[in-house]
């Protein structure tokens, strides 16, 4: 599988195995359904269909918003550093909205958290950030990568 | 022993090598069942079957090997059949309509497009585009951030703005990549992804397709536009409304 990155790809990201991941989704809601099969329960998985998408009007959002702004440098050009690990970070916890760079890697955690229910804690922390890494057995870092 | 399935092929379509692995650990061999004219990808089950992440793997992967193959109709993931004869009786009880599928699919494949805003991106633009907002930042951060009245005034406004970009570019994926596509599909939706569509390609407009998302990816730099495929045609597999959420 071929994955097109956006042009500004912090990463090489092209591991097939995780590139697979990000497509996850359609194999649990798409794809043909034949009536005469018995499809296995997938209770859990409702957990991807949280909407993380929009902006939330909330006091939380506005605040992370005036900081993430007070943050910004006004006077420099487009190309400044990443920026809003913090705020990144914190948001991504909780399960609210307001990925910048790591935007997919995000959906894929909530991914992951859905598909990993049923197995051991301690194998569920190393798959949390599938994508933060570009490739294989990533089983025991990513801890300290993603600061 | 039920019978997992995989997806349905023309009959003369090559089978998938002997070695492949399917779902299960370890995991269970892929076979052919033919019937007429289709043939079922299928594996035994599991005695255990959910919905993790190893075995969501394995029924992309079978599937993708089909699809190199020819042409494959997916089923959704967890398709499970008593056993082997109730598949051969789908199967013949449905050759026209998955023969009609099939026709329909031939020498297509999918990808899929997910687009997420760069926030960092995005609220430059909005700074930009505002010279007032613009101001009271710089006052605000000034006067050491400001109260937290003004914060809350502050991150209002900039939520507000941000909210506008989304709405204004949410549709921008499905509209810049229609054009080079055979079919759209919307994707499952609300995971955090502004947008997120499936289109139908043909096989050899492929490199034209992928050219056109670098190309939006290149255009609109507050859009990380990232694309997935050659999938089988998990979106399209169904007739049915074109557009809009399976449910």
């Amino acid at each position: 599988m071929t994955v097109v990155p956006p042009p500004q790809a912090q990463s090489s990201g092209g591991g097939s195995s995780s590139s697979l991941y990000d497509v996850l989704e359609l194999v649990l809601d798409r794809g043909l359904v034949i009536d005469a099969f018995v499809r296995v329960s997938l209770v859990g998985i409702e957990l991807i269909k949280i909407d993380v998408r929009v902006v939330v009007a909330s006091v939380d959002t506005y605040l992370r918003f005036a900081e993430a702004v007070g943050r910004l440098d006004l006077e420099s050009g487009p190309n400044k550093s990443p920026g809003l690990p913090e705020v990144v970070g914190q948001v991504t916890e909780s399960g609210a909205r307001g990925k910048s760079k790591g935007a997919l890697s995000g959906a894929a955690e909530t991914v992951s958290d859905a598909l990993t229910r049923g197995r051991e804690e301690g194998e569920k922390e190393n798959e949390e950030r599938p994508r933060r890494r570009s490739s294989s057995q990533s089983r025991s870092r990513s801890k300290e990568s993603d600061e | 022993m039920s019978t997992y399935v995989y997806g349905i092929v023309r009959a003369e379509q090559p089978e998938l090598p002997k070695e492949t692995d399917g779902i299960g650990d370890p995991p269970q061999p892929v076979r052919t069942l033919t019937e007429g004219e289709l043939a079922a990808v299928v594996s035994d089950a599991p005695e255990e079957l959910s919905p993790q992440r190893r075995d969501l793997l394995a029924h992309q992967h079978v599937l993708t090997l089909a699809a190199e193959h020819g042409t494959v109709l997916p089923l959704r993931f967890g398709s499970l059949s008593p056993d082997d004869d109730a598949v051969r009786g789908v199967l013949a009880e449905r050759t026209g309509h998955y023969l009609e599928r099939l026709r329909e699919l031939e020498g297509k494949i999918e990808y899929n497009v997910k687009a997420v805003h760069n926030e960092e991106a995005v609220l430059r633009e909005v700074m930009d585009s505002d010279p007032e907002l613009r101001e009271f930042t710089k006052a605000a951060r000034e006067s050491g951030g400001g109260t937290y009245e003004q914060r809350l005034k502050l991150g209002e406004m900039v939520a507000g703005a941000v909210r506008q970009r989304e709405e204004r570019d949410a549709p921008l994926v499905a509209e810049e990549l229609a054009p080079a596509a055979a079919e759209a599909s919307s994707g499952p939706a609300g995971q955090g992804w502004l947008s997120n569509v499936s289109f139908l390609v043909d096989r050899d407009d492929a490199d034209r397709f992928v050219a056109a998302v670098r190309r939006l990816g290149e255009e609109h730099p507050q859009l990380e536009v990232q694309a997935y495929g050659p999938l089988p045609p998990y979106s399209f597999v169904e007739r049915g409304p074109a557009d809009g959420p399976a449910q």
